[in-house]
């Protein structure tokens, strides 16, 4: 029952969608058939590609783990420190909520309020879901939108730097790492050895 | 399918041959991860798709015109902040939605911000997010992120 009130959560689309679908077939049960029809060749149409963007997801995820994005970023203070930030953002999976546990860990180490922030931001560029991007909107916008994107992660670390004041990040230092103040809803990082391995390698950015 | 969809099944078809000569069973695990978030994900993608035929057959191009339209100025992004900020889901599972409000004549800068805050705002997730790293954190970066979504579309509506 716990479960399916989750799934439910996490899929309203799908009862908004059969509810309305519910009381379009007792409607108007032509136009429910045609919308139905509409939505199956939509979805025939991409289901391949669909399939193929989530085999290449799972390759991203084997090779591309947290660690190896560590050790390829290379030095990491100030503007590079971002830019790390940033670009673990664009590789990280998962919702955002599944990042907070380890983004939490990060402060505590001591990491900057910029590098998390950074994290946030491109947090919206899902690196293994370009292709599906170019295929639905074509690569210029594709580009154009996660090059935005990635930009704007220099824009609002240092806003959220100014808002939050020098003190804010003091509170987070050297409480236990793996301290989760909510009730344990937050669904666990990928692999969560590769969230102490960032935490401890990020504590050079502070 | 288009050549794109060829390109994309090629190119990933390639990697998946890479990837199993270099480590095997590095590769079945990514089959398995990757089979298991198709599977997560499967749900809310049907519901996107049975809601891109209800919008279809219930919306005339006109109407999303007048509401996400490019003659709508800054208010159209507006509206899709606003509705990809509340809304939660997969973040690819937007992109079959963009592209139809697109083909309905949305403007770009609408479709763009919606697609941003779609990912980018989590209202949805604010009450962890404060939990996590209070009030002040939280609030401010939804704040940045729901008015960066809309000025990163109209940056969008103006390049292309």
């Amino acid at each position: 029952m716990k479960k399916f009130v989750k799934w439910s959560k996490q899929n309203w689309l799908v009862w908004a969608v059969a509810a309305a679908y519910l009381v379009l077939t007792v409607a108007r049960p032509a136009q429910a058939a045609r919308a139905a029809l509409l939505s199956v060749q939509t979805f025939v149409e991409l289901i391949a590609t669909l399939v193929t963007v989530f085999v290449f997801v799972g390759l991203f995820q084997v090779w591309v783990t947290d660690d190896f994005v560590m050790k390829h970023l290379g030095d990491r203070s100030g503007f590079k420190g971002l830019a790390l930030g940033a670009g673990l953002g664009t590789v990280l999976h998962g919702p955002l909520i599944g990042v907070f546990p380890l983004l939490r860990a990060l402060l505590a180490k001591g990491a900057k309020v910029g590098v998390v922030v950074a994290i946030v931001s491109t947090w919206a560029i899902k690196l293994p879901m370009i292709p599906l991007e170019v295929r639905l909107f074509g690569w210029k916008f594709a580009l154009l939108r996660n090059g935005l994107l990635f930009a704007s992660a220099f824009i609002m670390a240092p806003l959220m730097n100014l808002v939050l004041g020098r003190t804010w990040v003091d509170r987070f230092r050297g409480i236990g790492d793996t301290d989760d103040p909510g009730a344990g809803s937050a669904p666990t990082v990928p692999g969560s050895g590769p969230a102490e391995a960032i935490a401890s390698d990020i504590r050079s950015l502070a | 399918m288009q050549v794109t969809d060829y390109a994309i099944i090629g190119v990933v078809a390639v990697l998946l041959g890479v990837s199993g000569f270099k480590d095997m069973a590095r590769t079945k695990k990514a089959l398995k991860i990757g089979a298991k978030q198709f599977w997560n994900v499967l749900p809310f993608f049907i519901a996107v798709f049975g809601l891109i035929g209800l919008l279809e057959v219930l919306l005339t191009p006109q109407q999303v015109q007048a509401w996400l339209g490019s003659s709508n100025g800054m208010l159209a992004p507006f509206y899709a902040a606003v509705f990809g900020g509340m809304a939660t889901g997969p973040p690819a599972a937007v992109f079959p939605l963009g592209q139809y409000l697109l083909a309905q004549k949305a403007s770009v800068a609408a479709v763009s911000t919606l697609l941003i805050a779609w990912v980018a705002v989590g209202t949805v997730t604010l009450p962890a997010e404060i939990r996590f790293f209070g009030a002040r954190f939280a609030f401010s970066r939804w704040a940045i992120a729901f008015v960066l979504s809309i000025v990163l579309g109209l940056m969008m509506g103006w390049l292309l």
